[in-house]
C-alpha cells in the first residue's frame, strides 16, 4: 500500500513534466496546426542560460526569471525567423522546417558551445526530500507537481480572462473568422509561441535540476514524449495535453513498478502499445479536438 | 545575416575536404571517420583533440622516427552508422594506412568491416565493448579498457570492501550500459550475491520506480552498480539519495565527466572505473598540462588522453614496421607490447584486439577525484565477452 501511494506520487510528478511539455506543443498546434519539433531546443536554451548565468555569477534570484524570459524570446524568435516566412504553407512544410530548426540549433550548440555536456551545479536543498509519514517525497518531484498546477492555472486564467488569451482560443477554432474580427494574426501566433516557450522554460528548469547538466542534444527525448502525450490527449486540445501527459506518466511508472524483471526491457514497447490501443478506440485522442473538421 | 560567416566557414571546410589531397610517399595517412556532430560527438570531439595534440607533437619533431609525418584526414560521420561506412570507404580508397572509427561499437562495426576487407587496421577512438573485434575480425582494435575488464576491477573492489549484496541497474539500449552484467558475473564468482536488478531507458528522467524498488529490497543492497551516464546517472543518484538510500554506488567510465564532480553532496563517495588517473608525475598529468597549453583549458574527459594514446600506438607500430604500408602496420600492431600512452601502458600482443590496459578506480571526494586503486585485473577472473 505504501509503495502504491509512493508510486502514485512518482507518476504525478513525471506526468506533470510531460504535461507541461505537451501543453507547449498543443498551444502552438491549436493555433498553427503544426507540431514544433524544435520545442525541445527551447529546453536546451533554458539550460544554457542557467549555465552561462552561473558562469557569469548572475545573482541567484535573477537566474530563474532570466532563463524563462530567454526561453520565451527564443520561442518567439523561432517563430519570427523560421515559421513566419512559411505562413500559409502546408503542415508538412512546417513540420520539416521545425525539424530543420531543431537540427541547426543542435549543431550550433555542439560547435559553438561544446559537444560535451556542461555541468550545472544545483543547490543541495533542491536535491533533498522530505518525509510525510512513511513517504519520501523529493523536493524536485514536489516542485514539478506544483509547477504543473501553477502553469495550468495561470494558462487557464490567461486564456479565459485576457483579450489575447481569448483571441488565441478563437484562432484555435477558426483563424480566418478571428482575423475578420480585427485580431492581428501575427500577435496571436507570436503569443502562442511565447507561451509555449514559457512552458518549455519551466520544464527545462525542472529537467536541468534533475540531471545537473546541459547537453546539446538533450531536447530530443522530452519533445518525443510530449508529442506522444499530446497525441494521446487529442492533439491541439489543451486539457487533453495535460491529461495525456499525466496518463503517459502513469503508464510509464505503472509498468516500471508492476512488470516482472524479465519483461522490463519491453517496457517502452508495452507503453507505446497501450497508447496505440487507446488511439484505436479513440482515434482523435482522449479529448479529440472538437474543431477537427473545419467548415 | 549573422549566420553568413558560419555558412562561409562550413563551405570552405567542405571545399577543403573535397580537394584532392596528395600525401608524400612517406606520410602516414590516418583516415578518421569519426563523429564531429550528433550523438557521439561528446566522445569523438575530445578524442580528436587528443589525437591532434599527439600528431602536432610528433610532426613538430620531424615525424615518426624523424621520417614519417602523420597526415590526418578527417571525415564527419555524423554519429550515423551508414555515414560512417561511407566515410570509411572514401578514406580507404583515398589511401589511408590506418582507419579510426567512432567511440561506439555500432558505427565501428560497419566501418571496421570495410577496413577488414581492405586489409587496413582500424581503431575505435574509445569504444569499450569487448565484442567489437569479435564482430569485425582481426583488423579491428579497440583503445579502451574493455567493459568486462572494468567490471572485473570494480567487482573485486566491491568484494574487498566487504559488500555482499549488490543491486545492478542496466539499460538494454546499448552494449556499454549492460556492463553491470559482467559485474554480476565476477561479483557472484567471488562469493557476492546480486539481490536485485532493474532496467532503465537511456534519457529517462525519472528513476523513482527503481528507487522505490531498491528501498524495498530484502535483504537490502549494500552496494549499487550501474553503467548509467549523463543525464541518467545524475538523475538516478539524486533520486536515490533523496529517498534516503545511503548504499555506496559504483559506476564506470561514462561518468568520468565534470558533471559528476559538480553534483555536490549526492555524488560524494561515488566510485567509478576509468582509463587513467593524473597522479603527480604521471604521464596523464603531463598530458593534461600539454592539453591545457594547447587548448587553454583542462580536458573535460579522459577521452582526450585516450585519443592521444591512439596516435602513440600508431607511432609505435610504424616505428616497429619502419613502414607506412597497411599490412606492415597491421602486423606490427599485433606485436605491440607496453606502449607508453598518456593513461596507461598498452599491449596488443596476445590479445584479440582489446588491448591490455590498466583500470583506475576513482572516488569522488568533495567534488574532486581520489585514486582508490589502479590495476590490470587477474586474467582468470575476466568474464568472456557476451554477445
Amino acid at each position: 500500500m505504501e509503495i502504491f501511494v509512493q508510486q502514485c506520487v512518482n507518476a504525478l510528478s513525471l506526468g506533470g513534466t510531460y504535461a507541461l511539455l505537451a501543453l507547449g506543443l498543443a498551444v502552438v498546434f491549436s493555433v498553427l496546426g503544426m507540431i514544433n519539433f524544435a520545442h525541445g531546443e527551447i529546453l536546451t536554451i533554458t539550460g544554457y542560460t542557467v549555465f552561462f548565468s552561473l558562469m557569469l555569477a548572475v545573482p541567484a534570484v535573477l537566474i530563474i526569471p532570466l532563463a524563462l524570459i530567454v526561453a520565451m524570446l527564443a520561442a518567439a524568435a523561432m517563430e519570427r525567423v523560421a515559421f513566419r516566412p512559411l505562413r500559409g504553407a502546408g503542415p508538412t512544410s512546417l513540420l520539416i522546417t521545425s525539424f530543420a530548426v531543431s537540427g541547426i540549433l543542435q549543431v550550433l550548440f555542439q560547435n559553438l558551445i561544446s559537444a560535451r555536456p556542461r555541468p550545472v551545479p544545483i543547490p543541495d536543498f533542491l536535491t533533498g526530500a522530505f518525509t510525510v509519514g512513511p513517504f519520501h517525497i523529493g523536493v524536485i518531484q514536489s516542485l514539478s507537481i506544483l509547477a504543473t498546477l501553477a502553469m495550468v492555472g495561470l494558462l487557464t486564467l490567461f486564456l479565459k480572462r485576457t483579450l489575447l488569451g481569448m483571441a488565441i482560443r478563437a484562432a484555435a477554432v477558426d483563424f480566418p473568422t478571428t482575423r475578420l474580427m480585427g485580431i492581428r494574426a501575427n500577435r496571436v501566433i507570436l503569443a502562442a509561441f511565447a507561451i509555449s516557450g514559457l512552458l518549455a522554460g519551466v520544464s527545462g528548469l525542472l529537467w536541468i535540476a534533475q540531471r545537473g547538466s546541459v547537453d546539446p542534444l538533450m531536447g530530443f527525448l522530452p519533445v518525443l514524449k510530449a508529442f506522444i502525450a499530446a497525441i494521446l490527449g487529442g492533439i491541439g486540445n489543451l486539457t487533453g495535453a495535460v491529461i495525456g501527459g499525466f496518463f503517459l506518466g502513469a503508464i510509464e511508472i505503472g509498468l516500471q513498478a508492476a512488470l516482472p524483471e524479465p519483461v522490463q526491457p519491453f517496457r517502452d514497447a508495452i507503453a507505446l502499445t497501450l497508447v496505440v490501443v487507446v488511439l484505436l478506440y479513440r482515434p482523435q485522442g482522449l479529448f479529440g479536438a472538437v474543431h477537427s473538421v473545419r467548415p | 545575416m549573422k549566420l553568413v560567416p558560419i555558412y562561409a566557414i562550413a563551405g570552405a571546410l567542405t571545399l577543403a575536404t573535397m580537394l584532392p589531397q596528395q600525401a608524400a610517399a612517406d606520410d602516414l595517412v590516418v583516415g578518421a571517420a569519426i563523429s564531429l556532430t550528433g550523438g557521439l560527438a561528446y566522445a569523438d570531439v575530445p578524442a580528436q583533440k587528443g589525437m591532434q595534440l599527439a600528431i602536432d607533437e610528433i610532426n613538430a619533431a620531424g615525424g615518426i622516427g624523424g621520417k614519417y609525418k602523420i597526415d590526418l584526414r578527417l571525415k564527419d560521420s555524423r554519429s550515423d552508422p551508414a555515414q560512417t561506412s561511407i566515410a570509411a570507404q572514401e578514406l580507404i580508397d583515398d589511401g589511408a594506412s590506418v582507419l579510426v572509427t567512432p567511440c561506439d561499437a555500432d558505427p565501428s562495426i560497419g566501418a571496421g568491416q570495410m577496413a577488414q576487407s581492405a586489409g587496413v587496421a582500424a581503431f575505435s577512438t574509445c569504444a569499450s565493448s569487448p565484442n567489437l573485434p569479435l564482430a569485425v575480425g582481426d583488423h579491428m582494435f579497440t583503445n579502451f579498457p574493455g567493459d568486462n575488464v572494468q567490471a572485473t576491477v570494480s567487482a573485486k573492489y566491491a568484494i574487498d570492501s566487504g559488500y555482499k549484496n549488490a543491486y545492478i541497474l542496466i539499460s538494454p539500449d546499448t552494449s556499454y550500459t549492460q556492463l553491470p552484467n559482467y559485474f554480476k558475473t565476477v561479483f557472484e564468482t567471488l562469493g557476492g550475491k546480486v539481490v536485485g536488478e532493474d532496467n532503465f531507458s537511456i534519457g529517462q528522467q525519472d528513476f523513482s520506480a527503481q528507487v522505490t524498488k531498491i528501498k524495498s529490497l530484502e535483504p537490502a543492497a549494500d552496494v549499487i552498480m550501474t553503467a548509467a551516464y549523463e543525464p541518467d546517472f545524475p538523475a538516478f543518484i539524486k533520486q536515490l539519495r533523496a529517498a534516503g538510500i545511503t548504499a555506496p554506488v559504483i559506476g564506470s567510465d561514462g561518468i568520468d565527466s565534470p558533471t559528476t564532480f559538480a553534483l555536490g553532496d549526492v555524488a560524494e563517495g561515488v566510485v567509478f572505473s576509468t582509463a587513467g588517473f593524473a597522479a603527480p608525475g604521471s604521464p596523464l598529468e603531463a598530458f593534461n598540462a600539454k592539453y591545457k597549453a594547447a587548448n587553454g583549458e583542462n580536458p573535460d574527459t579522459i577521452f582526450s588522453a585516450i585519443g592521444y594514446d591512439l596516435i602513440k600506438v600508431l607511432e609505435a607500430a610504424v616505428l616497429k614496421a619502419d613502414s607506412v604500408d597497411r599490412e606492415a602496420i597491421w602486423q606490427a600492431v599485433r606485436e605491440l607490447e607496453n606502449v607508453q600512452g598518456a593513461t596507461s601502458t598498452i599491449t596488443y600482443k596476445g590479445t584479440n584486439g582489446v588491448p591490455l590496459r590498466q583500470v583506475s578506480l576513482i572516488k569522488v571526494v568533495k567534488g574532486d577525484r581520489e585514486l582508490v586503486l589502479q590495476e590490470a585485473p587477474d586474467a582468470a577472473l575476466i568474464p568472456a565477452p557476451s554477445l
